[in-house]
């Protein structure tokens, strides 16, 4: 990052009108045993290694796009990571950052449930919001996958997103449409079993079942969290228009921020999802995924860097955000686990070996540079992730076992 | 009794079976033994290439054909479409490729697809209208379940509860549309010739004219279509509005003007321009007035706003060319019939009592103030610039403090009295948006008073208020107040030098809105039991497609009962009831459950063609032949709810959903705009929705000697003559390199960053959606690495490389010379000889009309595809036209997905290159497709 240096990597940070009044500078409840949280970003086209992994091993401060990050010694960079049998992939290996289940790019490709899935069916109950998962692009799909596989659609609307977290809704008409819907599902109930007593398919119903439970507990829940207002929170968006780009991953950094700051989750995804299309951003405009094939030109590298550059800048201010908040004896930032990491460990060749992971906050000793011995499933980490937060899996995915790498 | 669609599905499958033993008896009889055979073979014509030991394109089929699990595919693929053996090597006989073909899809093991699928939220959409006579776009507010999958059918998509929670959502959303609770309002007229404020650099581009305006304007300086707003007309609520503009052409050219309307919240141009919707294009021929009328769907808080583009009328400062607006007239909301098709079609032997519904003009101009029959006054001000500036709707015009002869002094305000008493929950605030800033207010206090003295000590509202913005400011009360006197004290305000003064643009009270105007109610006549269950009788049978026993009726009669009897409300209690039906398994998927045979055609035809489900009098009994349903299929083409089919195909087979994801650089391609836009996607939709209607031949889907096309894609493709933007059809001149699929603009548009074309991207959409090449899956045990291409300088040379690695080239060899062939193109889809590069400009201005480029190297578009060369896309064309049983195996296979959910086994996939003829002049677009669609639903009759 040798044309990159502190001061712009500050600047790009502080570029969008965005006051720090958002902040608040504490957490919802501030109870004497704070909630843990926990969030993951995949940053689609990863990092450019030699940029992201620090020159001198075990020192983050030699790596070009972290020495600059306010919460260093909150951090751990983790190198050789990899997903067991998906050395090489597309584009379609984003799919398996949370599940690890390999091919992701054949055509026969089933996924399993995404960690943030499992985590929020332990600790999501608590919430309004069991889980939050977002995505710069509406795709359909982003980090998150439910119990059989199947893409939970993603939110990318801002607006849209805070009005659902904070806005002010009609509560009597809810009610009302609460309990119609409620009586619909009895009656939906009522002509499944007529279905089963005269033959109907059985697969069809089970699966129309399922998703009919789930949709009743749902309704449940909703119902419940009716008698609780939501919080409220100036809306704090950007709505710069020159770097759209940007404002958006600012923004989706902002309303998890202020998601969890309310306690309205404990549980997010962040899709960095990308487009074929050209971006904006500080310094640079380019097809992402052009860029991302830069095959070693320097020029081309140079470019990327900027987008990889503002994403982390958004993210750094993310975590000083986050750090700022005092709740407990620490931060929010102590009690929410964030991780970042990528499908890609060089996009430019579509090589998902030494897969870039960054763990950030949640209380763990940090300020590190890990360097794996040898290629490690990162469905270890994602085991311990679990264990760290009280389920009791004997395995996740491709995991071999907890090796303990986040020590408190 | 129940038709269990699996027990047709295996059926189905005896019938293929069956209908194969005919085509091909001599070698499906004795199959068994033919393996032997079939591998000899294979031996005979492949291994002098793909044995072991020379493994040409690292293709080791010896090795391969030893596996129990190995995937003929790809053998079977390059066999059938005769890729392989290559052109000079020796051939099999037509028998014995049978033999191979035959054994090959005998052998596959394929997992059987699911024998359902969810319906997609176009389906839900389509369906929910066409069952409630509606129009009501909601698929877009409905997440997108397709994930990586092609096309919306897959059956492995499987329904999720977000996507059931939206369905619950959208099924109240539709409802509700229909059979409004509180009934219908009155239609209304609105007539306007009035724009909202723009900022002066723009308001040059429009001047007043005869009675109205004239438009000059081409786009703003980053590029942008700046648009106009319409003020006096705001949408009261959602719905299909007719907007009629009165308008004219001015300038002596041949080409029409044309007007963009848009919709969207109004902006002023000092702001970042906000996303719009085009809802329409207007094209002016004539110079004289006349009514243009178009339909468009608004929601309460979108404006009307139009742009006037013309080759002709660049950004001409009190430009004399342009388009011309009388005014505007707006009539809706628009009810299609009265009573609304919902009674017609779901209540309709109901006798119900309905009010007529009459049209009333609009004539409320006036301001809230006014309304309230409130007025203003001010602390003072300067002539001229009174407080009746605050009141004329525009931020150009102003109330200012005085300052001569003598300076008032502080404390500037306005008072707003309230003579009745009204609920006022806060004011609207403008900026005055010229000068030079000084005096505009930076504070306020709110402060309220029953007898205009005593103002209290504390204000009731407060704040601070932007100063560059022009837009309006909301001020909201914390809570509403009815006093009789409002006092706006400015406490601060821009004092450049350093006097007291204060300006305001516009100022208004916000009042509760008029008493709800009246609406109209539709009862039932008789709200009895029965009537209730006919009208849920007729709704779930048309939606379900099946005749239902009162048993299969009961549980969606019971909920739609217990409402009726809980609130005695006749129309909720079957809206409840509806809404059930929509969301039930039955409804959700395909195949549903059906009483016969003919239903299940019907329905499954329907869901094809229309993504709905049949008309009423479709399909009416189990009295079907293979003929019959190729006649229904004939008649649902002909509708024009097929258009959905061939959006879909569009979207899904040629993936222009991904057209509007990428916006090209202007500094490379400054002649894009929104109109172009707009038409490019409309011409390939126009373009194959004639192919199926006119069942012109596949080899149209290559080449073509005409395209549907209007002025201003004619300009885009550099083809004369062509003027106004209504789509017809355009003879091309012999030696055009346009006409079919390949050259068109959203083709050539949709693989592409904005930046550079990509000969991989296009090579890759080519190869799979028109060729249809299979490509054999990277092995296993090679890193799918880039070629090493830094030494490499041009692109072409960079893509060269994966000659140099067999393992790349064994599939590239199939995709990247379609992408040299269209190197011609650049992002936009215009001609090109010469590259273009990016050039860095000092300017402010970001857009110019030259662009900012410098002309690069030259295009090479040669290369070699199926051992034949060519020099350009013209050969290209002539190579995949020599084949047209492959492009017309290809489409086969693509709308067989499409409409079945699942790609065709090998087998299906015998049958399907068996419906191709011979002779490419007797392969039909329709049918073909109609041939898939009787193969697919109808297999088993005769």
């Amino acid at each position: 990052m040798s044309n990159t240096n502190r001061r712009d990597f500050l600047k790009f940070g502080a570029a969008l009108p965005l006051a720090m009044n958002s902040l608040n500078l504490s957490a919802a409840g501030n109870r004497a045993t704070p909630p843990r949280r926990i969030m993951f970003i995949c940053n689609s086209l990863g990092f450019y290694a030699p940029h992201i992994f620090p020159k001198t091993q075990g020192d983050l401060t030699t790596s070009d796009y972290l020495r600059e990050m306010e919460t260093l010694e909150k951090l751990t960079l983790f190198e050789n990571f990899y997903h067991p049998g998906m050395e090489t992939s597309n584009h379609d290996s984003e799919k398996s950052f949370l599940t690890g289940v390999t091919k992701p790019e054949s055509p026969t490709f089933v996924n399993s449930i995404s960690l943030d899935q499992v985590l929020a069916k332990q600790i999501g109950g608590e919430t309004r919001f069991p889980f939050l998962n977002f995505s710069i692009y509406d795709r359909g799909w982003g980090c998150s996958w439910n119990d059989r596989g199947m893409a939970i659609p993603t939110l990318h609307d801002e607006e849209q997103i805070f009005n659902m977290l904070f806005g002010e809704e009609d509560l009597k008409a809810k009610q009302e449409q609460l309990a119609r819907d409620q009586h619909v599902l009895t009656c939906l109930e009522r002509d499944i079993t007529r279905l089963r007593q005269s033959g109907a398919e059985a697969g069809k119903l089970n699966q129309y079942q399922h998703v009919i439970d789930e949709l009743e507990s749902q309704l449940q829940h909703q119902s419940y969290w009716l008698h609780t207002k939501k919080p409220q929170v100036a809306n704090s968006l950007s709505t710069d228009s020159e770097f759209e780009f940007s404002t958006k991953v600012h923004n989706l950094f902002e309303l998890a921020k202020l998601a969890l700051r309310t306690d309205s989750t404990r549980v997010i995804t962040l899709s960095l999802d990308w487009i074929y299309g050209a971006i904006n951003v500080p310094g640079a405009t380019g097809g992402w995924h052009t860029l991302s094939h830069h095959s070693g030109r320097a020029e081309t590298i140079a470019k990327l860097s900027r987008i990889e550059i503002d994403i982390l800048s958004h993210f750094n201010q993310f975590l000083s955000d986050l750090d700022q908040i005092s709740e407990g004896n620490g931060t929010l930032l102590d009690h929410t686990t964030v991780v970042m990491g990528s499908n890609f460990g060089d996009a430019s060749n579509h090589t998902c070996d030494n897969l870039p992971t960054i763990v950030a906050g949640g209380g763990y000793r940090h300020a590190t540079h890990a360097k794996l011995g040898s290629k490690t499933p990162l469905c270890n980490l994602y085991l311990e992730l679990l264990h760290q937060y009280n389920i009791d899996a004997g395995a996740f995915g491709s995991s071999e076992r907890d090796m303990q790498l986040l020590k408190a | 009794m129940l038709f269990c669609s699996y027990r047709f599905m295996c059926l189905r499958m005896r019938c293929f079976a069956l209908l194969i033993a005919t085509v091909a008896a001599v070698v499906w009889s004795d199959l068994s033994c033919r393996g032997q055979e079939a591998k000899q073979l294979i031996s005979d014509y492949c291994f002098d290439c793909h044995d072991t030991a020379t493994q040409e394109g690292g293709f080791d089929l010896e090795s391969l054909l030893q596996k129990v699990t190995f995937d003929g595919s790809l053998v079977f693929e390059n066999l059938i479409t005769g890729k392989m053996p290559p052109r000079d090597a020796d051939q099999p006989t037509a028998p014995q490729r049978q033999a191979v073909l035959n054994w090959l899809a005998n052998r596959q093991k394929e997992s059987p697809p699911a024998a359902h699928r969810r319906i997609s939220r176009h389906e839900f959409v389509h369906s929910g209208n066409d069952l409630l006579g509606i129009r009501l776009d909601l698929a877009e507010s409905i997440p997108e379940d397709r994930g990586t999958h092609d096309f919306d059918s897959d059956r492995r998509i499987l329904l999720t509860k977000e996507m059931l929670g939206a369905y619950f959502d959208a099924a109240d959303e539709m409802l509700d549309f229909a059979l409004p609770v509180d009934g219908y309002s009155v239609e209304r007229t609105w007539t306007t010739g009035k724009i909202k404020d723009s900022h002066e650099t723009y308001n040059i581009y429009t001047r007043a004219y005869e009675e109205g305006l004239l438009f000059s304007w081409t786009r703003a300086n980053n590029g942008n279509s700046y648009s106009f707003f319409y003020d006096g007309f705001e949408p009261p609520e959602a719905g299909w509005y007719e907007l009629t503009f009165d308008a004219a052409k001015i300038g002596e050219f041949p080409e029409d003007v044309s007007l963009q309307v848009y919709t969207g919240k109004y902006f002023y141009a000092d702001d970042r321009p906000q996303p719009q919707r085009l809802i329409g294009v207007i094209s002016l021929a004539n110079t004289k007035v006349e009514s243009h009328s178009m339909r468009a769907f608004l929601r309460p808080g979108e404006n009307v706003s139009v742009h006037c583009y013309s080759k002709h009328t660049w950004r001409q400062k009190e430009g004399d060319q342009g388009a011309y607006i009388k005014q505007l007239k707006v009539r809706g909301p628009l009810i299609e019939q009265w009573p609304p098709m919902v009674f017609k079609q779901v209540f309709s032997e109901l006798a119900i009592n309905a009010p007529k519904r009459e049209t009333r003009p609009t004539n409320d101009s006036r301001t809230t103030l006014e309304r309230i029959g409130g007025r203003l006054t001010v602390s003072s001000f300067q002539q001229g610039m009174g407080k009746e500036k605050m009141q004329d709707g525009s931020n150009r015009t102003f109330w200012h403090t005085r300052y001569t002869p003598t300076l008032a002094e502080p404390p500037h305000y306005v008072i707003l009295e309230n003579p009745a008493g009204e609920a006022i929950l806060g004011f609207t605030y403008a900026t005055w948006s010229g000068g030079n800033g000084n005096g505009l207010v930076k504070s306020y206090s709110v402060f309220a008073s029953d007898d205009g003295k005593n103002w209290g000590l504390e204000p009731i509202a407060q704040g601070e208020l932007e100063t560059r913005l022009a837009n309006e400011q909301l001020i909201r009360f914390p809570k509403s107040t009815t006093k009789r006197f409002l006092k706006f004290l400015v406490t601060d305000a821009v004092a450049l030098d350093g006097k007291s003064l204060a300006s305001i643009g516009k100022l208004d009270v916000i009042a509760a809105p008029p008493a709800k105007s009246e609406r109209l109610q539709i009862t039932v006549a008789t709200p009895t039991d029965d009537a209730l269950q006919q009208v849920i009788r007729r709704f779930a049978e048309r939606a379900f497609v099946s005749t239902l026993s009162d048993d299969d009726l009961a549980p969606y009669y019971q909920l739609s009962r217990q409402t009726l009897s809980e609130t005695g409300d006749f129309v909720a209690a079957a809206k409840v009831g509806m809404k059930a039906v929509i969301c039930s398994p039955r409804f959700l998927y395909s195949p549903g459950i059906h009483d016969n045979i003919a239903q299940e055609a019907g329905a499954a035809c329907a869901r094809a063609i229309w993504l709905s489900v049949p008309d009423p009098s479709q399909f009416p009994d189990d009295r079907l032949t293979a003929r019959s349903v190729r006649e229904e299929i004939g008649r649902m083409l002909h509708d024009d709810r097929s258009r959905r089919m061939v959006r879909s195909l569009c979207n899904q087979w040629l993936n222009l959903r991904s057209f509007d994801k990428v916006a090209p650089s202007l500094k490379l391609y400054p002649k894009y705009d929104d109109l172009l836009n707009h038409y490019l996607p409309l011409e390939t939709e126009a373009y194959l929705q004639h192919l199926i209607h006119e069942n012109l031949p596949v080899s149209y889907l290559i080449d073509s000697d005409f395209s549907i096309l209007n002025q201003r894609l004619a300009q885009h493709y550099g083809i004369d003559g062509v003027l106004g933007q209504q789509m017809r059809k355009v003879r091309l001149d012999a030696r055009s390199q346009r006409g079919g699929l390949l050259t068109m603009g959203s083709v050539l548009k949709v693989t592409t960053d904005g930046f550079d074309t990509s000969p991989i991207l296009r090579g890759a959409w080519v190869s799979a959606n028109i060729a249809g090449n299979t490509l054999s899956p990277p092995p296993e045990d090679v890193k799918a690495i880039e070629p090493d291409s830094a030494h490499a300088t041009s692109l072409r040379e960079q893509i060269e490389e994966h000659k140099n690695s067999p393992t790349c080239y064994a599939c590239h060899k199939s995709i990247d010379p379609y992408g040299f062939a269209l190197e011609s193109f650049d992002a936009t889809g215009q001609w090109r000889a010469h590259y273009r590069v990016e050039q860095p400009h000092p300017g402010t201005f970001q857009y110019r009309r030259e662009g900012y480029y410098a002309v690069a190297d030259a295009v090479d578009s040669s290369g070699e595809i199926d051992e034949s060369e060519f020099e350009n896309v013209l050969g290209l064309k002539q190579i995949l036209l020599s084949h047209h049983r492959r492009v017309a195996y290809n489409f086969a296979k693509k709308f067989f997905e499409y409409a079945n959910g699942y790609q065709p086994t090998l087998k299906q996939r015998l049958d399907l290159f068996e419906m191709i003829p011979e002779t490419a002049q007797n392969c039909r677009m329709r049918d073909l497709i109609t041939e898939v669609l009787v193969y697919s639903f109808a297999g088993d009759l005769e």
